[in-house]
This record gives structure tokens, C-alpha cells and sequence, in this order.
């Protein structure tokens, strides 16, 4: 039986995370809806999700056979490169270096290349939507069973991180069907920002035990290191604010 | 042919946000596997190394991009 102290993390950073990634395939596979039909774009979604399948199954057998310290060491390096690089564009975005990720936008730019699409070849139009709903979905998609992976995979917890996931692909899809339209409310860069920290404070602790570090305190010491991550991004993103405004 | 490079792309971008800070988190964690397996330090030291590092790595590398040339 998982305790819940050792889950909670793992379920709230793989549903975090996951929510930020259904929310930017959601936007796509809905715009390509919009101007081409549920068909492709159903079609398109469940072409993603049966690659998605396939590779899980095909993968998934494989982590049982490698040593769980050279997977905790492969898996934590992974996490920190990953959870780093969030944590970093979401600090430049909190001090307006880089503009906020915009679903509205993105909405609109699926939907003018869908139609510059449909007026160069119209007879293929429904494959090309399909295709571009297939994408969104495999590439976003293929974030999530990563970060699944990541923070389950380390310590028997894939199954806990995979509904954390699922949990995050089912609030989307009700959110979606409520509104209908491209979940701009949803604070994608304090989402990113707190993923970040959850993603590099895995990182670390993965990482350091795959090291052969024991770290004190065992499952307590992420809290310690996430709070650090947070603290650093905060620091980071004020200092950046006031170099922008330096070197503007 | 070109999903496949974009699904490459993608892949390597994940983790690849920037390289430099990428090369440096790396590096890291190569100092602290050598100084905990090789120069037996204590294992906490090298924790220590790890930690502070990537988070001084994380507040240099926002910095930089913030002093111009974000990638």
C-alpha cells in the first residue's frame, strides 16, 4: 500500500504538469473542430493517442529491467533539464522578458494555417486537419507520459502519476465541453512556474539518490527542496525585472 | 519524414530549453557523482553541491537571458 505522504507529491506534480500540456493540445485539436469538423479532429485525437498507446506498451516493460539506481540517476538528470528549462521561462515570463503564453493566439494562428491550407488544396483538407489534431496530441502527449514516467517511475508510483494524469485529461475535457472555446483563463504561467519547482525539486532528490545520496529526512526533503526552488525562481524573476528594464 | 524530425525536435527541446544551461546543470551533476564515488566525499557535501548548484545555475541563467539574447 502507497502511503499517501509519498503519492501526493508524485499525483500533484503528474496532474500539474499534465494539465498544462492537455490544455495546449486541447487548444489545437479544437481549432482544427472549429474550421474542419469533430471528425479529423476525433480521428486526428485518437490516431495520437493509439501512437501514444504503442509506445507506452512497448517502453513501459523496459524500466522494470534496468537497476533502480541507474533510473532514478537517468530519470532525475531528465527531470531537472526538463523542470530547470520550465522553471526558467516561466521566471522571464513573470518578469515580462518574454511574452505570456497566449491559448487565445495560438487558437487563432491553428486557425489561419488551417485555412491558407484550405485555399492552396481543398481536397486534402480534412487529412491535413486530422494530421495537425494527431500532432498536438502525440507531441503534448508525449510531455505527459514523460512526466508520468518521471515522477512515477523512481519509486513504484506509475500508477498513482498516471491518474494524477488522467485526472488532468478529464478536467480539460469537461472544462472544454463547458466553454467550448480555448481555456485562456486557465493561469498557464503560475501553473509553469509551480511545475517548474515541483519538476527540479524531483530532479534533485531523483538524481542525489541515484548518486548514492541519502537524503535527510527521505520523502520530506522535496518539500524543502521545492520550497528553494521557489524561493530561487522568485529571486530570479525580480532580479530579471530590473535588468530588463536596465538593458532595455 | 518531417513529423518524425518534428517529433525530434520536439523531444530534444523538452529537455534542451537552453544549452548552455542545459551543459551546465549536466555538469553538475558529473562534479557531484565524482566527488561523492571518487574523491569519497560525504555524500551530503555532494548533495549540497547539487542543490545550491542548479539553483545558483537557475537565477545565472534567467539573468543572462534577461540582460539580453533570450533563447
Amino acid at each position: 500500500m502507497t502511503a499517501w505522504s509519498t503519492a501526493a507529491p508524485a499525483i500533484s506534480a503528474a496532474f500539474l504538469a499534465s494539465l498544462v500540456e492537455v490544455v495546449e493540445a486541447f487548444t489545437i485539436v479544437l481549432a482544427v473542430a472549429t474550421l474542419r469538423g469533430w471528425r479529423p479532429a476525433a480521428l486526428g485525437t485518437a490516431g495520437g493517442l493509439g501512437v501514444l498507446a504503442g509506445i507506452v506498451l512497448l517502453l513501459g516493460p523496459l524500466l522494470d529491467r534496468v537497476p533502480i539506481s541507474s533510473l532514478q540517476l537517468a530519470i532525475g538528470i531528465l527531470l531537472l533539464l526538463f523542470g530547470m528549462g520550465w522553471l526558467r521561462k516561466a521566471s522571464l515570463r513573470a518578469a515580462g522578458v518574454i511574452p505570456l503564453h497566449d491559448e487565445e493566439a495560438i487558437f487563432a494562428a491553428e486557425a489561419a494555417d488551417l485555412s491558407e491550407e484550405a485555399r492552396r488544396r481543398a481536397r486534402n483538407l480534412g487529412w491535413a486537419a486530422g494530421i495537425t489534431a494527431l500532432k498536438a496530441v502525440l507531441l503534448e502527449g508525449l510531455e505527459v507520459v514523460f512526466i508520468v514516467i518521471a515522477v512515477g517511475a523512481g519509486r513504484g508510483l506509475l500508477v498513482p502519476a498516471g491518474l494524477g494524469a488522467l485526472a488532468a485529461c478529464a478536467v480539460v475535457l469537461a472544462a472544454g465541453a463547458i466553454v467550448h472555446r480555448p481555456l485562456s483563463r486557465v493561469p498557464e504561467n503560475i501553473l509553469k512556474f509551480g511545475v517548474g519547482v515541483m519538476l527540479s525539486a524531483f530532479g534533485v532528490f531523483w538524481t542525489g539518490e541515484g548518486l548514492g545520496i541519502a537524503w535527510p529526512g527521505a520523502d520530506f526533503a522535496l518539500l524543502l527542496f521545492a520550497a528553494l526552488f521557489l524561493g530561487a525562481g522568485l529571486l530570479a524573476s525580480a532580479f530579471a525585472r530590473k535588468l530588463a528594464v536596465e538593458f532595455a | 519524414m518531417t513529423m518524425l524530425k518534428e517529433l525530434a525536435a520536439e523531444l530534444v527541446g523538452m529537455f534542451v530549453a537552453e544549452k548552455r544551461l542545459a551543459i551546465a546543470v549536466l555538469a553538475i551533476v558529473a562534479m557531484t557523482g565524482l566527488l561523492v564515488d571518487l574523491a569519497g566525499l560525504n555524500p551530503l557535501f555532494g548533495g549540497a553541491v547539487l542543490l545550491f548548484g542548479c539553483l545558483m545555475l537557475l537565477i545565472e541563467s534567467v539573468c543572462r537571458a534577461a540582460r539580453g539574447g533570450v533563447s
